[in-house]
Formats: structure tokens, sequence, C-alpha cells
């Protein structure tokens, strides 16, 4: 089996520069994304959202009739979710819904882990994040813009467990998320706040040429070129995907006034200018007192802003290319979504060029406990995984090497690809 | 192959078992070949192993290809059953080994595993820095590579500083070094950095980080990272160090207590190692071996591992010295237990076989029941005990040069031979005799030639001979600060000890309670400047880190220590000022160019104070900041 190379292979560079990445800004990319979509040299870029603490598959993708959310048509004939996302069911054509989840871990750390790497926590190392393997494996090395990105949509007051961050493990920290605490706010530290750059620059060039010539060493050309793709990106126009105010305001409201849909509109934007993985969490669906009242709160803006995002995305031509996900760790107990669910819930993905206006597995809808067994394809966390890096167009038949040259399967040996939904 | 250097150089070109077919056989043969699976019952790990051979008889006969099985395999391409064939130049080399008698590095006479000093006895530090430069300087002169010269004292006086307090010298303590003129200055200096606290603490903190690295964020401890116990630990590491405590005493004090962590800080220890925030015989035995015996035991705990000589039971053996030993992060308690272990359900292989208690091959205690922990470190801290003080050697050896004389560190066993076998013994021998005295090693290594050499590249060198001069420990490695020690650098360029770089608004409400997405002010720094640490010379930094030292506000305000420099001192002229900047951040004076050109800048400037603050800020983005040349 080959082992799976830190850096791009051969191959992978020829494809690169001839679709004109690896020249940087000679590129005048972002102007020309706005009308165009993106052809990716390789693999699908991906939108995450996370919903932490565990959403409530019947109050949202997975409705039964006896439920407290009634189940509304939608735009596919024969699939209905929750009445409280009219929205989103007019996009059903363009969604995939996963209602067979089926995960074995209850408890919120263990599940975030395991939903975000594929594999069961274990003692000695951490298995990389989702977003870290997209972003060794799609990202765009020496690209101004970073592979992956994680934005903070916000926190309602409730517990959703410890916070999961996205780590790259043996992948090495060039894979770190890099992290945007509020999407109003864009990229920390994009811009200076004090002194001018032009002549601050001016002053260390000469000693930084005189550096390198007298130390020609990795960790020196390394400094520099992160310094210059940091000065690049700051004057890049493409910095400005980071920057809200630069769409306009009806599309922003559209996309709703609320952090999360701001927060998915930060993330078009991003894919747009060439980010692969971004991550967009929102926390506090830990939702103990019951998920009516809360996801009823919710509702407006998640429906808004995610139905939004998948048209906003498919009238860019990016749709094909961005894989949308919708999930949590695990769903809820069936009925009023009191407790933690792990084995019946619903994830739904949209876009990504997959199968859509289908749903994928089934839980019962009578008997005494509706919802609470899955009848149809169950879908393992391993399967999960798979399936998602698959549509992203990797192989996860790779392996990488882990510490103590141990090699590391990318996904569970265990998982089988849940073909319904590959094109 | 880096190691390949030292030895290509020292004899004929044959090809070794140790440094060129094992790599090659781990690579393609051993997944099927070796101590997982063992297809055809053939094993390719150890030279009798391959003689012994599979169902189609030996693998390898010296000097007759027609009968090594291994040859016969791969040169129609049989073999490996998966993947590309082995190119032209894996062939030629396996043929060579055969032919030329299957030579290995233990048969080798030009190996220079002498010591040069007499093992019994400690020795005076200037006696042992001597042989150190001894040991390279020969294996350099077998390779014929020049090494470069030693490096001059500003360059000297910020490395030692960084390594031994992990921090920069103030601007008073650079120029007070660099004035000196006395002959003994940089021995002086040594012994003066040694003596300090900041000793203590830096390598508290470097060992913390070796036990839990920062960045891993929820391993071993069921998601709630026990962060406050964490740095209680590094600081309990800083005051024996300090204090002067030998190795095999703290390791005694960490390996044998019991009892309240609240106190007894150093019991976190295993509640970090171990899984779910509950103490583990295998997390115990797993990291006991890695820190404190240079072994790589992570493998043998599920099957026999399939690369290297260790076998399941053995790893067991040695994790019955811990099977008696429960706690969680709030104690740690060992109750007399028995001298077998059963292999729990978690492993791939043998899931409740019994396993009786035994050192790593070494002697098999005779009790049927004991309290192991002490007995284990009896054995452990012996100073003819074949681990323990070489193990601390090499990972001191790491800490200064980024490389051990074994790689990776962890990594001592037979088939993967040290670079310098003289030297390793030389430190391990060294270091046992002086009691485990960590200073004493210490103070040995930085006052070599070889530590004191510069990091510049100072003559014309192709790819090869740089990379060689590099393998061989012929120039100093230019590293990346780890980030306690950029932390602290920055702490005192910007006079600022309660600095925080976090990007946060306190209205985004991020910071408080387990689902915070943001660390406080050290965790986060910790994080965002986390580094390769099993290559310091691997810098990782991208954008999120240049753009954070380019434009965080805090930095842009300007330095309090310069503000409180220049209200102290009135009168300054431009130079002056330049010179003070580049000794709070570089630790040296500017030359004539850099002082000009700062002086310009400075003078052409509508505002001197906001110019300062631009100097200042070129300072600290100078790759000669964020970098230890």
């Amino acid at each position: 089996m080959p082992k799976h190379d830190h850096w791009l292979s051969r191959r992978d560079y020829v494809r690169l520069s001839a679709a004109g990445v690896l020249t940087g800004a000679s590129v005048p990319w972002f102007e020309s994304l706005a009308n165009a979509a993106v052809k990716r040299p390789r693999g699908k870029s991906c939108i995450l959202l996370w919903m932490d603490g565990g959403p409530s598959q019947q109050h949202t993708f997975d409705p039964k009739p006896t439920g407290e959310f009634k189940p509304i048509k939608t735009s596919v004939p024969g699939v209905h979710i929750a009445e409280k996302f009219p929205k989103l069911a007019q996009c059903a054509e363009h969604m995939a819904i996963m209602r067979s989840m089926t995960t074995e871990i209850n408890n919120h750390y263990d599940a975030k882990y395991y939903l975000h790497t594929g594999f069961k926590r274990v003692t000695g190392f951490e298995h990389p994040a989702v977003g870290c393997i997209a972003s060794q494996q799609v990202g765009l090395p020496g690209d101004d813009m970073p592979s992956f990105v994680t934005i903070d949509a916000g926190n309602d007051k409730g517990n959703g467990g410890r916070f999961y961050r996205s780590v790259p493990g043996y992948l090495g920290p060039r894979h770190a998320p890099l992290a945007v605490q509020n999407p109003a706010r864009g990229l920390e530290n994009l811009n200076s706040t004090g002194g001018d750059t032009d002549a601050r620059l001016k002053l260390l060039a000469a000693s930084e040429q005189r550096f390198a010539k007298q130390y020609p060493v990795p960790a020196v050309n390394a400094k520099q070129a992160a310094f210059d793709r940091a000065v690049k990106l700051m004057r890049s126009p493409r910095a400005k995907a980071f920057d809200l105010e630069d769409e306009p305001t009806e599309l922003r409201q559209q996309y709703g006034e609320h952090r999360f849909g701001q927060s998915c509109l930060l993330a078009r934007r991003l894919i747009e200018s060439g980010v692969s993985f971004v991550e967009v969490f929102h926390r506090g669906w830990d939702d103990h007192e019951g998920a009516a009242k809360r996801i009823a709160a919710r509702a407006p803006w998640m429906d808004a802003a995610m139905a939004t995002l998948i048209l906003d995305l498919k009238n860019r031509g990016l749709l094909d290319d961005t894989l949308v996900v919708w999930m949590g760790e695990f769903g809820r107990s069936p009925g009023n979504g009191s407790g933690h669910f792990c084995r019946a819930w619903s994830a739904m993905w949209a876009g990504g060029g997959i199968n859509t206006g289908i749903t994928v597995g089934r839980t019962n809808e009578g008997g005494k406990n509706p919802g609470g067994t899955i009848e149809e394809r169950p879908i393992t966390a391993p399967d999960y995984m798979a399936t998602l890096l698959t549509a992203l167009g990797i192989d996860t038949h790779q392996e990488f090497m882990g510490p103590g040259m141990r090699p590391m399967p990318m996904v569970d040996k265990s998982a089988k690809v849940v073909k319904e939904v590959l094109a | 192959m880096l190691v390949g250097v030292a030895s290509s150089a020292a004899s004929a070109n044959d090809p070794i078992l140790e440094h060129d077919v094992l790599p090659l056989l781990q690579k393609r043969c051993m997944g099927c070949h070796g101590g997982l699976i063992q297809k055809g019952k053939l094993d390719l790990r150890t030279l009798p192993s391959m003689l012994k051979g599979g169902k189609s008889g030996p693998a390898v006969v010296a000097g007759k290809l027609d009968d090594s099985e291994l040859w016969q395999q791969v040169i129609d391409n049989d073999m490996p059953s998966e993947g590309e064939p082995l190119s032209a130049d894996e062939k030629q080399l396996l043929r060579k080994w055969i032919e030329s008698g299957l030579p290995t590095w233990t048969q080798r006479k030009d190996k220079r595993d002498n010591p040069l000093l007499p093992a019994d006895k400690k020795h005076e530090p200037a006696r042992v820095a001597q042989a150190i430069d001894q040991h390279i300087d020969a294996a350099l002169k077998a390779a014929n590579v020049k090494p470069a010269p030693v490096a001059d004292d500003a360059e000297f006086l910020r490395r030692v500083y960084l390594d031994l307090t992990g921090r920069v010298p103030t601007p008073q303590q650079a120029a007070s070094f660099l004035d000196d003129q006395s002959p003994g200055k940089r021995a002086k200096l040594i012994d003066t950095l040694l003596a300090s606290p900041q000793f203590g603490e830096q390598f508290g903190r470097t060992w913390r980080e070796w036990i839990a690295p920062p960045e891993l964020p929820s391993d071993m401890n069921s998601g709630r990272q026990p962060i406050e116990q964490t740095r209680a630990l590094g600081k309990w590491f800083a005051k024996q160090f300090n204090d002067n405590h030998t190795w095999d005493r703290i390791v005694r004090d960490v390996l044998t207590a019991n009892g309240e962590l609240k106190n007894n800080p150093q019991l976190i220890y295993f509640g970090l190692v171990g899984q779910n925030a509950q103490v583990t015989a295998e997390g115990s035995a797993r990291t006991v071996a890695s820190l404190f015996m240079g072994v790589q035991l992570q493998c043998a705990q599920c099957h026999d591992d399939p690369y290297r000589d260790w076998a399941q039971h053995e790893f067991w053996a040695l994790a019955a010295f811990f099977g008696g030993t429960r706690g969680d992060f709030k104690k740690v308690e060992e109750k007399p237990g028995e001298s077998q272990i059963v292999i729990p359900k978690s492993a791939f292989r043998n899931a409740g076989t019994k396993v009786q208690i035994s050192f790593l091959r070494g002697p098999t205690p005779k009790d049927k029941k004991a309290t192991w922990r002490p007995r284990f470190v009896d054995w452990l801290t012996a100073n003819d005990n074949p681990y323990f003080a070489k193990a601390f050697s090499n990972r001191a050896w790491f800490y200064f040069f980024s490389r051990g004389i074994v790689n990776p560190i962890d990594d001592f066993r037979e088939l993967n031979p040290p670079s310098h076998p003289g030297l390793i013994a030389l430190l391990g021998n060294e270091f046992a005799a002086s009691g485990h005295d960590v200073k004493h090693l210490i103070r040995a290594i930085c006052n070599s030639k070889t530590y004191q050499r510069t990091s510049a590249v100072t003559h014309d060198l192709n790819d090869q001979q740089r990379a060689a001069q590099t393998a061989l420990f012929g120039r100093a490695p230019v590293r990346v600060m780890s980030p306690d020690m950029l932390f602290d650098s920055l702490k005192l360029a910007f006079g600022d000890p309660k600095l925080d770089l976090r990007s946060i608004d306190p209205k985004d409400g991020n910071t408080n309670g387990e689902s915070a997405a943001v660390g406080d002010v050290v965790l986060q720094f910790q994080r965002d400047f986390c580094i390769n640490e099993e290559d310091t010379t691997d810098f990782t930094h991208g954008i999120p880190q240049m753009l954070t030292l380019m434009n965080h506000p805090r930095l842009q305000a300007g330095s309090k220590a310069l503000d409180e420099h220049l209200k102290q001192q009135k009168d300054l002229t431009p130079p002056q000022v330049v010179e003070w900047l580049y000794l709070a951040t570089l630790s040296r004076r500017p030359s004539d160019e850099e002082s000009a050109e700062a002086v310009d800048y400075v003078k052409n400037a509508s505002d001197a104070i906001d110019a300062y603050k631009d100097v200042l800020w070129m300072l600290v983005n100078r790759s000669e900041f964020m970098l230890i040349r």
C-alpha cells in the first residue's frame, strides 16, 4: 500500500501549475471567481456546519407524524422534513438526507472526536480531523489562502461538553485550521492598526536578505516564505474574502443577521476564493430540557442561512464542487429530544456533485418508540467518514505514517462507503 | 540516509544491514513479513530470523544469491506483492549486501565505539567537552567534511540564554557579556545560567511538554485536560532541577510516590499518560519506556512490533510493574500486587493471556506479590542499567542539536545504531558516574566546541556536503523557538509580563467554560505557536502566526520596556536607542550598516517615538528573532 507523502506528488504539482494555482499573485483569482465556478485541480471543497451538542433529528430532518414538529412536503415528492424549515424544504432536490446514522458513542467529547476523525479516541496520539485531512489532500499548497478555516458561529446558552478543536495530529501543524473567532471581524490581525506597513517592510527587507545569505537553511527559507505569504495575503484582493462588508446588503440579509448566517456567508466567500474546507460551528444544541422550544427559536436563522447558502452556491456555479454537510456529534432521543441518542440519527448533505434529492436509510415510523430503531441501511461513523472523504475526491485507501513508524489508515478498516450517496 | 554519511565514508561502500537494508525491508516487506504478520512464516526483522527463513527456505545466504529466497522473490518482481516493484537501485543494494556476505554494523571494526574517557568516574566538564569534540571531529574527518567555525560571542550568547533559561537576555545582560573581555567568559556564563532559577523553569516546562504536549487537546483524559495540574507538574520539575536533584532521584519521586496530588503534584504524570482520567498500567509502561528508557514499546502493547524486535509479552512484562497502581487526577496509590498481568481485551492479539513480570531484557523478580514500582525504579536507576543514563543523555543532546545521537530519540535498540557510538557511550557513562547529575551533563555539552559552533553557512558547500555537515554535528542547527521561549522573549522585548496575544473580543463570549473555543492567555499562545517537537529545525508557522507578530494591536502599541528606558535615560541619541532595541530583541549590537539604516529611518520620520516602534517591529519580525541561530 502506498505510504502517504506529506507533500505533493510531482503529478499534482504539474496539474496545479497548469491551473495557475502555484503562481499565486499573478492570477487575479478573486475577481474572476465572482463569475466563474472554481475548477479545483484536485478534489472538492467542503463546508461543514457543525451543530455542537447534538441536534435533534426529529425536530429537523427526520420528523415523525406523531412528533412535536410535523413533517412538511419538500421540493422532492415523498421527502419530508420538519415544518420549521420551509426554505430548506424548497432545496430538497440538492440534498441527501441520511437518517440512519448509528455511531455507538453517547458522550459529547468522545462522540465529537469520533465524528470528526472517524476513529474512537485512543491513548498516545491524536487522529487528524476531517478538515485537516482535506487540507492535506485537496488543499492548494503554496496558495495565498489557508486551506482549512474554522468559524465560530456563536453559542446558545446551554452546554454541549468540551469544545473539540480540529488537530492535524501526524499530518503536521501545517494542516491546522486557521480560526475566525467572529465572522463580523473576519481574519484576525489581517490589517495593521498602526504604523506604515510599507515603510516597515522596506526597513525589514535588506536585513532579511542579508540573513538569508548567511543562513541559507530550511528554517530561514520557510520563515521568509510564510512571512511573504502573509504579506501577500494582506495586500491580496483575495483577502477581501474575509470581509463581509463587501457583500450586497440584500444577500447579507437573506443569509440572516444571526451570526450563523453571517458565518455561512463567510464560508461561501472563503470557498470561492480557494479555501478547501470550512467548518462553521454553533454551540449549544444539547437540549436536555426538550428540543422543541429551543429549535423553534433556532430554526428561522438556520433555515434562512442554509437555504441561502445552497442557492447562493448554486447560482455561482460552486454547488457541484462544494459539499455542504450539516451534523452534530449524535442525535437526540426520539420524542422530545431531551437525551443524547447515538443509535439512530440524521445528517444532511447538499451539493458536492453527489446524488441528491434522496434520503438514505430509514428509522421506524410506528411502534412504541417511533424513530428509536433503524430499519434500513445503518451508517456507522467509519462508513460516514469514508463516504465524506470519497465524496471530496480523496482516495481513502491511503495510509499516513503515524507516530513510531506506525502506518495509520486514513479511515477505519471496517468502513464501507455509502454508495447510494455517491454519484 | 543521514546516518549513512558516517558509515559510507568510514569504509567500503558495501551496504550495511542496519543502515541500508533494514530501512528498505521495513518500508517494503515487514508489513507482511514482520512481527505482526508472518506470511510464509517469514520474519525479516533481524538477521537471525532472515537466516532461519520461512517455508521456502532461508531468506538470505551469505554470498549466495541463488540460495537467497529474498533475492529470488524480488529479482523478477514476484515481491513485494503490493505497490511498485523495488527500484533498480534497491535491488542493487540487496544484491551487494548478499554478495558481500551480509555485513552488519556490529561486525564493523571502524565504528569508533571507544568512549575515550574511563567509565567509572566523573570528569571535569571541560575534559568531557573536549572528549565530545574529539568524537565529533573524528567522524567529520573520516567523512572528509569540514566543520563550521566557532560562533562569535553574540551568536553564542543568545543561543545559550535561550537553551538554558528559555528566554533572550535583557539588554543589560547582553551588553555586559559582550563587553566582558575576560578569557573564560563563556564557561562563566554557562555556570551563571545553570545556577539561575530560569534554568529549572525551562527544563521543567520542557519535560512537561515531553510528557503532555499542550497541542494535544483531548487525548488520554476523557476530554478534560488537567491543565492546572500539568502546569504544576512543570513547576515541580523546575524545583527539582533548580535544587540540583539527580535524575534518578527525580524519576524515583515521579514513579514511586503515592497519595494525593495536592501534596505530590508530580503524580499527575500517571493520569496524563493514562486513559479516561484513570491511571493505566499500559499507559505508564509505554511512556516510562519512551521517556526514561529510550525505547518505543507502543506497538508491542497490542501485538509483536511489526518492524522492531519487541515482543508483546515484553511490553506486558514491563506493564506488570504498574499493574497494582490505581488512581486518577486527584490521587495515585499502589497496593502490593501480583507478579502477573493479564493482557486486556483491547489488544489485537493474545487478549486474556497472563504475562509474568520481568525487567525489559533483564531478570525476572522472584516474589509472587510485592509493591512493584520501587522495585522497577531500583532496577531502572542502577548505574549499570542499560537504558536509563543513555536515554537521558540522548534526549539532552537532542534538546540542543534537534537530533539525537540515536534517532528517533526513543528508539534505542541493537538494529538502530547511534551515529556516534563512542559519544553516546561517553555521555551515558559520564552521566551515570556523576550520579545522574543533570547540570554536569549539560555543562559539559554547552562547553564543547561542537555546541558553540556557528549555525551560519560559512563556506561554499553543495547540498550533499551541507547535509553531511548537519548530520555529523559539524555546524549548529538553526532551530525554531518553542512557544514558551518565544512568549517569554516577547514579554521581555515589550516589557509586558502579562502580554496577551489572543484574538478575542470579550463580547464573543468564547473564553470561559469547557465549551470555550479560545484557551487562556498562555495555553492559547502555546497552541498557536506550537512547533514540531520531533524536529525543531522545521519551521511550521504559517500565515496566522506571521499576521499576529506583524499586526496584533498589542504589539503595534509598542514596548513598555522601551518607554521606560527612554524615560530613565534622557538625551539618548538615535544610535543609542537603536542599539538598545537590537540588544533587547536580537541580543547583539547592530552592525554599522544596520545602525545606519535604522538611524536614517528614525531621522526621516516625523515622530521619533513612532519610528522606534517601527524599528522594534522590524526586529521582532526578523527571522533572526524567531529562530535560535
